[in-house]
């Protein structure tokens, strides 16, 4: 990537006496830098708003600007894992979809668990909670036609019931198979028996053996061990391999000894991140801005193999330089760039470099926990934004008519 | 509800107790909206069929973890070897936790 050096554009202009004018594309490039030095950070507020940089640079919005400097361009785009870079936007609206994306976007999860059986070691509350971070997955059409289920505000919540003191038309749900999933898990640690697993667990344990799995039978409770009922009209959606179950089949639940009994029922319901995190779609959802790297002087021979060193792998290359035939050290990739400053540090690269990230170049990454994927829930995230604005200014509207 | 106030729950009271949620669910069929059967209704009657909550009452032998069952005046003693340590299992009602 070819960028002017960062430069200060304001400092820049009042030097030069330079009257008001439409910045040159030069400046506008260098104003995109966030700058970074050895001790601070600058230049880290965008300045490409109206009335900036004069009346004669026209920084007001204009969609089909917008729309030209808009960029997206995808990494990598795996299920639960995608990355990409979305260049154009202001960091609000970027950190608006991160927000979004953790804290909004619904999923489903287990609510509430119905003990009726549980002599394991591991106590109700805790297999509850555990039970609850587990994710589960399912058909896309199904989970979309899935409705929410209203729960009663809790007494001792006051947040939520100022919440619903405003809404009183909220009615609270009761249990059906619009909005509710049910499943069940049935489990039972045995000896391992001649007659029913073909070999004598007992037998085994007097001669030794101490692997578990040899001894006894379901001595380990997976997630997918939970058996899913298809309640009314849910059979038309979660059928065959639409069925409702959990994402990694091998998370490990509990673990049990002959005697023990594991028997629960769960109620699992639609929600959303901001609630609990079991409802949040992913693992996690980031961005950092593109680092920029500048260098200034031609770094050559022994200091070019010093500096590529001071970033990861990758980041720095060499080419032949024209002048002295040395190997100058060239940018290759700023993308793998940690922005360390490492090279900051030493004397030999002062003034040769100038480190800084693109303001408005978000590298996204975000990673499903398997609900949905990861390039979906972005889209996602997307709408839902729209539809806020959109409510927004509905809202605005029926304030001017004095609605 | 104090601590005070609050009165466990009999058998007779869970028989009767079904009121509101599966009156509720049977209109609720027949006018062929939401369905609330099934795995919905945890009344006391689809409980009963779920966690066995007849008496006798079975123990655990301290000694040789034979299952003793346990009517009521029975003399305390494990009907196998005779040990005098007998352990309540768990409760076979069902309990609510919320997964969070
Ligand atoms: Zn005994």
């Amino acid at each position: 990537m070819t960028m002017a050096q960062p430069l200060d554009v304001s400092r820049y202009r009042s030097e030069r006496h330079i009257p008001w004018a439409p910045l040159s594309a030069e400046e506008i490039e260098a104003r995109r830098l966030v700058q970074i030095n050895a001790e601070t950070v600058t230049h880290t507020a965008a300045s490409d708003f109206p009335g900036h940089y004069g009346p004669e640079q026209d920084d007001s919005w204009v969609v089909e600007r917008f729309r030209q400097g808009l960029k997206v361009d995808f990494h990598h785009n795996k299920p639960h894992d995608a990355a990409f870079s979305l260049v154009g936007i202001d960091a609000s609206i970027a950190n608006a979809f991160r927000r979004i994306l953790i804290a909004e976007i619904p999923t489903l999860a287990i609510e509430d668990v119905f003990f009726l059986d549980n002599t394991s070691v591991i106590q109700d509350e805790v297999l509850a909670h555990r039970l609850g971070l587990i994710p589960l997955t399912g058909g896309r059409e199904g989970l979309d036609w899935l409705h929410w289920f209203h729960r009663a505000p809790s007494k001792d919540a006051f947040t939520m019931q100022t919440a619903s003191d405003g809404d009183e038309t909220t009615p609270v749900s009761t249990h059906n198979d619009y909005n509710t999933i049910v499943m069940t898990l049935d489990i039972e640690c045995r000896w391992a028996t001649v007659e029913k697993d073909g070999w004598d667990g007992k037998k085994k344990a007097a001669e030794g053996d101490v692997a578990p799995e040899e001894k006894y039978i379901k001595s380990n409770v997976y997630a997918s061990d939970l058996v899913f009922h298809p309640q009314g009209k849910q059979s038309e959606y979660f059928s065959g391999e639409n069925a409702i179950r959990p994402v990694n089949p091998e998370i490990l639940i509990a673990k049990l000894r002959p005697g023990h009994r594991i028997h629960l029922r769960c109620h699992c319901i639609k929600g959303v991140g901001s609630d609990h995190a079991k409802f949040s779609p992913v693992a996690t959802a980031s961005y950092r801005l593109l680092p920029q790297i500048t260098i200034t002087q031609p770094i050559l021979g022994a200091d070019a193999k010093k500096f590529a060193r001071c970033f990861p792998r990758g980041v720095i290359g060499y080419e032949p330089d024209a002048a002295t035939g040395e190997q100058k050290a060239v940018v290759k990739n700023p993308m793998k760039d940690t922005v360390s400053r490492e090279c900051l540090r030493h004397d030999e690269f002062k003034g040769k470099v100038k480190l800084g990230r693109v303001r408005d170049h978000f590298i996204f990454s975000v990673e499903s926990t398997g609900q949905f994927e990861s390039d979906e829930l972005f889209l996602d995230a997307v709408r839902l934004l729209r539809a806020k604005a959109e409510r927004f200014k509905r809202h605005l509207t029926e304030l001017e008519e004095g609605r | 509800m104090s601590r005070e106030q609050y009165t466990p729950p009999t058998l007779q009271d869970r028989n009767a107790g079904p009121s509101s949620s599966s009156q509720q669910s049977q209109t609720q069929q027949t006018t062929s909206q939401p369905y609330t059967g099934g795995g919905f209704n945890l009344t006391a009657a689809s409980l009963d069929a779920l966690g066995d909550d007849s008496r006798p009452i079975h123990y655990l032998c301290g000694d040789c973890d034979a299952r003793v069952t346990l009517k009521k005046g029975d003399a305390i003693r494990c009907k196998e070897c005779g040990y005098r340590v007998l352990y309540k299992e768990r409760t076979n009602r069902m309990i609510q936790f919320q997964a969070r």
